[in-house]
């Protein structure tokens, strides 16, 4: 790694960091002993070529898949090899590369689902208890729609979340993961497919995120983008974390040039 | 009274019967997305269990023979069947549910039906066999002194009533967050996983409270009947309430209902009345099964969602009354749009065939 | 001791049975990705029209009647998949379509078996034998060729997928489809060709299946479809290679059980085995044997 790109946050200061991890698929080493570190309260991009293990990153940090070596912290815990459920619940939400949508739920109801441990999904609850459940229902409501005003979904709540177009798609996926009120919030390549229009409007709403409190790591291939909402970037390449820093120290550095193929890095920045 | 009266009050009793069954396998498969290929066999632990538990010891002299033999008063032995049918439900969803993905779990639901479709047959002692249980008193016909016939009418109502209770339950567990949460697992369990929750728990609710409905199913049929063999429940039954929930229409109570009319009562009913093609006995039953599976598959083909279509659900008609909130500088989403949605259904689908 | 070595001679055969089954199930699953749930029906139709070519209309040997049957089988497979299965693939993105089809499948062959030639249980014409001694076993010439039959068989399809243009095409798919699509693999010519291997092996199935049981019914097939899934799962859903060390284990399984046990249950033991896999190894036993 290149010394002079050095700016880590020390991981003691780090809400997320990810230490040496090791995944292979077959005899395919997408994430090689990659080390990143995630400062509380900043938002941070994961940028690199097509292959560098971005995305198996993000699935180790959700505990979607368990690294083969090395360790995940999160908020202060040890939460290597926890299943996905328990890491959503410590305060870690993701998103998806491609919007995942549930689509037998109406838009509202996509929302809804979101809260934790809600009593009406309790049987005791339901029938011992129905003004309390109604009650919390009602919150729930209430603050659905404030979110969904807020995305400007609210027109189409009571549509079958199928029914929205791709943008709406994106939308709808980053709404319901501040739904459900996060520490940490893993995007997933947000604005991919996104007209851009809407990217920048996406773009207000991560920087929201940020005055609210929420850490955010995201996968970005845009690097405009990232040029203007990352306080903090990291460069993988090859299943490593190549360089940290920001935007404008790393345009400088030539191993990072190099890893995307030179010149297309200086294409994107134009944009 | 005419044979009439009593032939429809015997239907009225198997469409009671067949929309128990079919909320339950509704909440397991058209809410919670569980493929359970082996339901018909909760529903026959329940038959069995309340059989065993309301018969008594096997008369003498029948050559019967089964485990238990209490004889427990009426809802009793029908509740020990619903139980029975939960406990067959723990060990399933904790043997096989947490490992497979969702075909494979079909592959082994479907071999745990035919295992214990095998074994009851084989293993004499358990509930008889083949031959069955035949013995079953008629519940509560010596409290209000009935004959056969009467028991009939009484039982078809008492089923009716305790369909319109169960109905009323699963009303309430559908349109709960419980409810939603469990369509949600149906439609993508690793997106609600990564949500908090745990879905396998969420699973396990639901095939509880599904089976527990599949066994008060199974039990209302034994005591209706007064009797239950291996006959009633080959595993190509599970198929036939699958076909009533889809016919009907997945993901809602009433299409449940329907679907039970359709095709237990009316499909099954109606080759009774065709006459027989000269020549050919009894081939008009047996293409009974035919005919079933491919009014399935061109439902399936025609009209997916089924005669009742799962409606979208309002938690927010509370909020009708009061105008909406200015949106505060939101964006307006449809402004910076792509190309409309494409209709649903016609989703984009693997290449293959 | 000498009942166990029998027993094991068995289990071979039984174990040739399955494992034609299985490679069959595995073959079409490997490339369409969905589990035929009208696989049972497949054999038992193949065993009722190798019947019919036997012991019915047509009076040929048993082994040149099995080679039509299961032929025909193989034809029928592949319409039904040109007319039903594979248009509810294409459409639907959600597995459950179409794996409710093939059980609404299941029914109407099962249906269709009834009407036809009835639910009474018929038999093969073949001559009955004396068994031989080879070695510790003891088995009929009969036997001994539904052994030689699964192995010829697993033979020829490691032949076909390591060797023939066919055979990669079929892994390239099974690994990934669009990648496939992509290399320029006609894809649709290669599932209508698996369709057409997969009601072949079915049909042999079926029909051996009814030798070695010596009788058959509509429902015999249909009511073995729990022992080849359990092969198919020990081994490891997806392999070809596994399928077949499925079949070997739970063919030997089941046959040395019925010196220990009722063997009116030796079959149910596989479904034992299938339970135990799942709670100690869920991903099969020889998983890592390859796919496809």
């Amino acid at each position: 790694m290149s010394a002079a790109a050095m700016t880590t946050p020390t991981t003691t200061a780090a809400v997320l960091s990810g230490h040496d991890l090791h995944k292979a698929f077959g005899g395919n080493h997408a994430v090689n002993g990659a080390d990143l570190a995630i400062s509380e309260g900043s938002i941070t991009a994961l940028i690199g070529p097509n292959g560098a293990g971005k995305s198996t990153v993000v699935n180790l940090f959700s505990g979607l898949l368990p690294p083969d070596s090395g360790q995940v912290r999160l908020v202060g815990a040890d939460v290597t090899g926890w299943p996905s459920h328990r890491i959503a619940r410590r305060g870690l939400i993701r998103t998806f590369q491609l919007s995942r949508e549930l689509q037998g739920l109406t838009v509202l109801e996509n929302l809804l689902v979101t809260p934790i441990d809600q009593l009406g999904e309790s049987l005791v609850n339901i029938f011992l208890r129905p003004g309390a459940v109604r009650r919390q229902e009602r919150a729930n409501v209430e603050r659905a729609t404030e979110v969904l005003h807020d995305y400007g979904l609210y027109h189409v709540r009571g549509n079958w979340a199928r029914q929205l177009s791709g943008g709406q798609k994106r939308l709808l996926e980053l709404a319901r993961a501040v739904m459900a009120r996060p520490k940490v919030l893993l995007l997933d390549e947000p604005m991919a497919g996104v007209n851009p229009a809407l990217v920048d409007q996406i773009g207000e709403h991560i920087l929201r995120l940020k005055t609210d409190g929420i850490t955010v790591l995201m996968i970005e291939h845009n690097l405009g983008v990232v040029e203007r909402i990352c306080d903090h970037v990291i460069v993988m390449s090859e299943g490593r974390t190549l360089a940290t820093g920001r935007m404008s120290e790393l345009r400088g550095n030539s191993e990072v040039v190099r890893a995307y193929l030179g010149g297309v890095l200086d294409a994107r920045l134009d944009s | 009274m005419a044979p009439i009266v009593y032939y429809a009050f015997t239907l009225l009793f198997f469409f009671a019967a067949y929309s128990v069954l079919g909320w339950g396998l509704n909440l397991q498969f058209g809410e919670a997305g569980i493929l359970n290929f082996a339901y018909i066999g909760f529903v026959a632990i329940g038959a069995y269990i309340t059989g065993v538990t309301s018969s008594g010891p096997p008369p003498a002299g029948s050559g019967e023979s089964y485990v238990l033999g209490a004889s427990l008063p009426f809802p009793l032995g029908l509740l020990a069947g619903g139980v029975a049918s939960c406990l067959l439900a723990v060990l399933v969803a904790f043997i096989a549910f947490r490992r497979l993905r969702s075909d494979y779990l079909a592959m082994v639901l479907i071999s745990i039906s035919l295992v214990m479709y095998d074994v009851i047959n084989n293993y004499v002692p358990l509930f008889d066999g083949a031959d069955g249980l035949n013995s079953v008193p008629m519940p509560l016909s010596g409290t209000f002194n009935l004959d056969a016939n009467g028991f009939l009418i009484f039982f078809a109502l008492l089923s009716v009533g305790i369909g319109a209770v169960m109905w009323l339950v699963m009303s309430r567990i559908t349109r709960s967050p419980l409810g939603r949460t469990l369509r949600a697992i149906r439609d993508d369990p690793d997106v609600v996983s990564a949500l908090g929750k745990n879905v396998f728990r969420y699973q396990l609710t639901a095939m509880l409270i599904g089976a527990f409905y599949a066994g008060i199913g199974g039990g209302l049929i034994v005591e209706f009947a007064s009797s239950f063999n291996t006959s009633a429940w080959l595993p190509a039954e599970t198929f036939i309430i699958f076909a009533a929930l889809i016919i009907g229409g997945l993901g809602n109570n009433l299409g449940v209902m329907m679907g039970a009319f359709v095709v237990p009562v009316l499909f099954t009913q109606l080759p009774k009345f065709i006459p027989d093609i000269p020549g050919h006995p009894g081939l008009i039953l047996n293409l009974e099964g035919a005919v079933i599976g491919l009014l399935l598959i061109v439902t399936m083909w025609f009209r997916p969602q089924g005669i009742i279509p799962e409606r979208p659900r309002r938690p927010d008609r509370f909020l009708a009354a009061q105008a909406p909130p200015a949106p505060p500088g939101g964006i307006d989403a449809d402004a910076a749009e792509g190309p409309p949605p494409a209709p649903a259904g016609a989703t984009d689908a693997k290449t293959t065939g | 001791m000498h009942q166990f070595w029998l027993a094991v001679g068995f289990g071979l055969v039984t174990a040739s049975v399955i494992a034609v089954a299985a490679v069959g199930l595995s073959l079409q699953f490997g490339i369409t990705n969905y589990i035929n749930f009208a696989y049972g029906d497949f054999m038992a139709l193949g065993a009722y029209l190798t019947w019919e070519l036997n012991a019915g209309a047509v009076h040929l040997n048993i082994w040149v009647a099995m080679i039509g049957g299961s032929l025909l089988v193989g034809v029928f497979a592949v319409i039904v998949n040109r007319v039903v299965l594979g248009p509810f693939a294409r459409r639907f993105e959600r597995v459950f379509y179409v794996l409710i089809v093939t059980f609404a499948l299941s029914l109407i062959i099962l249906s269709l078996i009834n009407s036809i030639w009835g639910a009474d249980v018929k038999r093969f014409n073949m001559s009955s034998e004396t068994p031989l001694h080879i070695g510790p076993f003891l088995l009929t010439v009969d036997q001994l060729i539904v052994i030689g039959i699964g192995l010829a068989l697993m033979v020829a399809i490691h032949l076909l997928l390591t060797v023939t243009r066919l055979g990669k095409s079929m892994r390239a798919m099974s690994d990934s489809t669009t990648l496939a699509m992509t290399s320029g693999i006609d894809t649709r010519l290669i599932t209508t060709i698996t369709w057409f291997l997969t009601g072949i092996l079915a049909g042999l199935a079926g029909t051996v299946l009814g030798i070695t049981s010596a009788s058959i019914t509509p429902s015999f097939g249909e009511t073995f479809l729990f022992v080849i899934f359990a092969a198919v799962i020990v081994g490891g859903v997806g392999s070809v290679y596994g399928a077949i060390l499925g079949a070997v284990m739970i063919g030997l399984v089941t046959e040395v059980s019925a010196v220990f046990i009722n063997a009116s249950y030796k079959l149910d033991t596989a479904f034992v085995v299938l339970i135990l896999v799942l709670l100690f190894r869920p991903s099969g036993l020889f998983a890592r044997v390859g796919r496809v």
